[in-house]
């Protein structure tokens, strides 16, 4: 049964992360560097600790791994909207072109942006929670 | 939109995110958050790997879809990092949340492009046999 909400959770996950990577490419057609993927994976990392802060109040323990809405969700859901296959390889393809002042900009948004977005929505959430 | 891409995209990623999913619960025991981390750098190989190959020749779009987005978009994942680095700081092991966040860093840019290397190497190698 686990293995069921994985699967529900990280196909819609993936699908709207692939729609909305074709919505930002159609909209940002020649972006300075990789736009699409970091939006995606900033706005998980908001969205996961938004969940948590709210739902657990606190860091989920690992028993959280029996709590089907928790493998829906942040495993399932989140696990997949976020990905990290693709930043690696375009940051890699960056590195090959030589354009190291995007690259730069690249990984450090992309660092910054998802644990700084988690952080601030992950307390948020266990503000409101109370 | 074809539905067959978005199709492709929901099995692969089924698959990405149960085996990430089974290899977490394999490593749960373990405080450091070692399975993510295992699973970000293999799929970064992946991708790597298969954006060489698919650049030297070009399958169907969902067949890319599939194993691209799919399988390695949900094999690896950004926002658990983000949370294994914040619960790490949080602990108050602040050096191994510093160090979490530039292993997977450099460890996923290097293996992508491991796998890219290896990629045209096997592709040069596939085509030197497929010559013969």
């Amino acid at each position: 049964m686990n293995s069921f909400y994985i699967m529900i959770g990280g196909s819609l996950g993936a699908i709207l992360r692939y729609l909305l990577g074709l919505f930002m490419m159609k909209k940002y057609s020649n972006p300075p560097f990789p736009l699409a993927m970091l939006v995606v994976n900033i706005l998980g990392s908001a969205g996961l600790g938004a969940f948590y802060g709210y739902y657990y109040n606190a860091m989920p323990p690992t028993t959280a791994y029996s709590d089907s809405l928790f493998l829906t969700i942040a495993i399932g859901f989140f696990g997949a909207f976020t990905t990290f296959s693709t930043f690696s390889v375009e940051a890699m393809m960056l590195l090959q072109r030589q354009s190291y002042k995007a690259l730069s900009i690249y990984i450090g948004l992309s660092f910054i942006g998802s644990i700084g977005f988690f952080l601030l929505f992950f307390l948020g959430a266990q503000a409101i929670s109370f | 939109m074809k539905i067959i891409n978005i199709l492709a995209i929901a099995v692969g990623a089924s698959v990405g995110a149960t085996l990430r999913f089974k290899l977490n619960m394999l490593l749960l025991h373990i405080s450091y958050p070692i399975g993510t981390l295992i699973e970000n750098i293999l799929g970064s190989f992946l991708l790597g790997f298969l954006t060489a190959w698919f650049s030297c020749k070009a399958p169907k779009e969902w067949v890319k879809l599939g194993l691209g987005v799919g399988l390695c978009g949900a094999f690896t994942t950004f926002s658990t990092l983000a949370s294994d680095t914040v619960a790490l700081a949080l602990a108050y092991h602040f050096l191994v949340s510093v160090s979490y966040v530039f292993v997977s860093m450099f460890g996923g840019i290097l293996s992508a492009l491991v796998g890219y290397l290896f990629g045209v190497k096997l592709w040069k190698v596939y085509k030197r046999e497929m010559s013969h």
